[in-house]
């Protein structure tokens, strides 16, 4: 974990990173002045730019040390040179380091240096080489940053956040020198540089409105990216900063838009225009109070792993799911009228809007029927949630994992579920309310967190498990109830594929020939077809033979066979013998599991599983079925997944 | 020196020593790929080599003098495949049946390699 020193360092680094360019933007877009309070305002913003560059170096040192002793894995490293060139020159987070310090060394070295500025062509050249090498400093950030993690789109990524970064600062950076040049002209002595400063306040207040407009723009796109669901928001340390900083974000928009009306009252009379001025000035100095509490939160935002890939903690008891419209068909009517009748109520408010009368009447017509449609469209979608709801299983779903989960289903869950979840266990009668048929569609709606929080808490009058399993275990478990359902869909599976259908994940599984190393079906991912082959000897013997005479064929059509014995016998390859000779894989390791299920989804002695590219289970034929007679049909469904236009994509490794 | 005239050179500079940065950065990248192919394609193709292997047999041809062995990868030379290898006496063949467990030698300069030692290693 960062360091309070590290983290501390980083905030100071970027506050003064965007202090420089906001104090340098906001010199630009005020213009050259000759008023002696203008031209002090400038000396000081000038001076101010100095200071915090050296700010942002001397932080970055830190900075830069913290880092090097949090990769070393040791405090001490952040003094030792050789952690540091390692990090600095190894690393693509030390190079950006390192580049950036090396920008901020020559805008120093610039901002020390007495230039002679003769008129406007030098003042603009002078002050805009500092907004240029302060916006190359502040925007190689991001080359170091969690965009420049994001795969694939890595350059989209990184330029967004350049995007952000440059637009934080020159908004939330000019608001300090904005409330100093406001107040320097709303004193007694200040008197000659007011209309300058009204001027100043004017030009920011247009270009803020713009930039405002990038940083959300920019911020939603990065949002999408790092964070990408509801779930991950709501329930990750990463989200939940997000959402500190959009409300204390929010809160600085209403200031904007206060200071915004203030700015017409400026302009007129001095003598009037000088309470308002005070006044700006004042409510613009709470704006740039609150974007530091922003900055602290981007910084420790930048140290927490990104939403996307930690698992959310959900903190509702409640979640919403379209899902429950496949269950439910009878309501989607409703969910469609109550949706259309709150798109009409937006549409009122819209219009309530460009109204030159009864705007207020028409608007609040509008919200009313907004808070109508969504009151009928939004119960049927409510489905319970849980902490772990939206948890991806700690173990994959892996022919290992429900091999152990149906063990442990046997052991202590068989007793009221039944022997295959179908709610018909032994105790099943006494329970009130009845155990549920496992297999049945509805148990497809709930996702594997939810099922993981029943097991962990129990869900009366079934009996906690959290205390009896590990997590690994009930994950298991999870997995092995999700082959359970998948099993009882798999029964609309035929030896045809059905076209462009895939839905269906083939559980994955490890096997190894002979002393081989293990492989694994998502090996084949993305690469090849594969013909899982379960077979019995002898009756399957023919049909192998027939398999290997079309290995070529199969082959070329990108077809890896592979034969698993459904007695697990480890010397398989020897009792096929030598004639005719089998040259496909024959699973020696492994067996067991696989059998064990797949034989979930047919339970025939030779049952044929063919597996598109992507890993969908797209046809099982049984020996029963002609699929398993004629080398040609197989050959004609290969073909079938072949000439599919749109492969699928490829399933996730979690439920949902 | 006038302010503006400062700025140009500064500028210059800057994009000239970056554009150099880039370009070094890149010939340098470049010049160490280059050396990492040609010491691959030296590895693989020079002089005899020799690989211990183990796999399982799943068909002696004796006529041929092959033996096709399901194998585990072999670093530097094949990924794992169900491939047949020449062997260097028809003893070789002769020694094991299908379905043993072996480990084996194969020597030569590739692609002319021939199996010239084996062991089972489970009964």
């Amino acid at each position: 974990m960062e360091s309070v020193t590290g983290l501390l360092a980083r905030w100071l680094h970027l506050v003064s990173s965007i202090l420089v360019v906001g104090g340098a933007a906001t010199l630009l877009l005020a213009g050259p002045s000759d008023r002696p309070t203008a031209r002090r305002w400038e000396a000081w913003i000038l001076r101010g730019c100095w200071t915090f560059v050296l700010v942002a170096l001397a932080s970055a040192l830190i900075a830069v040390a913290a880092q090097a002793a949090l990769l070393e894995g040791r405090a001490g490293a952040a003094l030792e040179p050789a952690a540091l060139a390692r990090f600095l020159l190894q690393t693509q987070g030390g190079t950006v380091w390192l580049v950036r310090g090396g920008l901020l060394i020559l805008l120093a070295a610039f901002l020390a240096v007495r230039l002679e500025v003769r008129d406007r062509t030098d003042w603009r050249a002078a002050r805009g080489e500092v907004a240029l090498l302060g916006l190359l400093a502040l925007g190689l950030i991001a080359g170091a940053s969690h965009a420049a993690a994001v795969e694939p789109g890595t350059a989209a990524a990184i330029a967004a956040d350049v995007l952000h970064l440059a637009a934080a600062g020159v908004w939330v950076g000019g608001l300090a020198p904005l409330a100093l040049l406001l107040h320097l002209a709303s004193r007694e002595a200040g008197a000659d540089a007011r209309p300058y400063a009204v001027l100043a306040a004017r030009r920011f207040s247009r270009a803020a409105l713009a930039v405002v407009l990038v940083l959300i723009a920019s911020g939603s796109w990065n949002t999408w990216l790092q964070v990408g669901s509801v779930s991950a928001l709501l329930g990750t340390p990463h989200g939940r900063l997000l959402v500190a900083k959009l409300a204390v974000f929010a809160a600085m928009l209403v200031l904007a838009v206060i200071n915004r009306r203030l700015i017409p009252r400026l302009s007129r009379a001095a003598e009037i225009g000088r309470p308002a001025m005070q006044r700006l000035g004042r409510l613009v100095i709470g704006e740039a109070a609150l974007a530091l509490l922003v900055m602290g939160l981007v910084a420790v935002m930048s140290v927490t792993p990104p939403a996307r890939h930690a698992e959310p903690t959900w903190p509702l008891s409640f979640r919403y799911s379209l899902d429950n419209l496949v269950a439910a068909p009878d309501l989607k009517s409703q969910v469609l009228v109550g949706s259309q009748v709150a798109v009409l109520g937006v549409v009122a408010v819209v219009a309530a809007l460009l109204l030159p009368w009864l705007r207020l009447a028409v608007a609040a017509v509008g919200v009313a029927v907004v808070v109508a449609g969504l009151a009928v469209a939004v119960p049927p979608l409510v489905s319970d949630a849980y902490p772990t709801t939206f948890q991806r299983p700690a173990t994959p779903y892996h022919a290992s994992s429900i091999a152990d989960g149906r063990a442990i289903f046997t052991q202590r869950c068989a007793v009221c579920h039944g022997e295959r979840g179908a709610g018909d266990g032994p105790a099943a009668a006494s329970l009130n309310p009845r155990p549920p048929d496992l297999r049945a569609h509805h148990v497809a709606l709930h996702t594997a967190g939810d099922i993981f929080w029943w097991i962990t808490r129990g869900k009366p009058p079934m009996p906690a498990f959290g205390e009896t399993l590990g997590a690994d275990a009930r994950w298991n478990v999870v997995n092995y109830v999700r082959a359970l359902s998948a099993a009882d869909a798999a029964r609309l599976l035929g030896p045809t594929v059905q076209p462009d259908k895939a839905w269906l994940v083939a559980p994955d599984f490890n096997f190894a020939v002979g002393p081989t190393p293990p492989r694994a079906l998502k090996d084949y991912r993305g690469r090849k077809i594969v013909l899982l082959v379960l077979y019995t000897l002898p009756a399957s013997r023919p049909r192998l033979v027939q398999l290997a005479e079309n290995q070529g064929l199969l082959g070329t059509l990108d077809v890896e066979i592979i034969a698993v014995p459904t007695d697990a016998a480890p010397d398989a390859i020897r009792r096929l013998g030598a004639d005719p000779p089998l040259f496909f894989p024959i699973v020696t390791d492994g067996a067991r599991e696989i059998v064990d299920t797949y034989r979930m989804f047919s339970p025939a002695p030779h049952a044929e599983f063919l597996i598109d590219r992507q890993g969908y289970l797209r046809a099982i034929a049984a020996a029963s079925d002609d699929a398993t007679r004629d080398p040609n049909l197989l050959v004609a469904e290969v073909q079938q997944l072949n000439t599919e236009k749109t492969p699928p994509p490829p399933p996730a490794e979690h439920v949902h | 020196m006038r302010a503006w005239k400062v700025v140009l050179l500064l500028n210059l500079a800057l994009v000239l020593g970056v554009s150099w940065g880039y370009l070094w950065w890149g010939r340098q990248a470049r010049t160490l790929q280059r050396d990492l192919a040609a010491a691959r394609v030296a590895a693989a193709t020079t002089g005899e080599r020799e690989y211990h292997v183990t796999g399982v047999v799943r068909a002696g041809l004796e006529d041929l003098g092959l033996l096709v062995v399901t194998h585990g990868e072999i670093p530097g030379y094949m990924p794992a495949m169900t491939m047949g290898f020449r062997t260097a006496s028809p003893k070789i063949v002769e020694s094991v049946k299908v379905g043993d467990a072996v480990r084996f030698t194969l020597r030569g300069t590739p692609p002319n390699l021939a199996i010239t030692a084996i062991e089972k290693t489970a009964p």
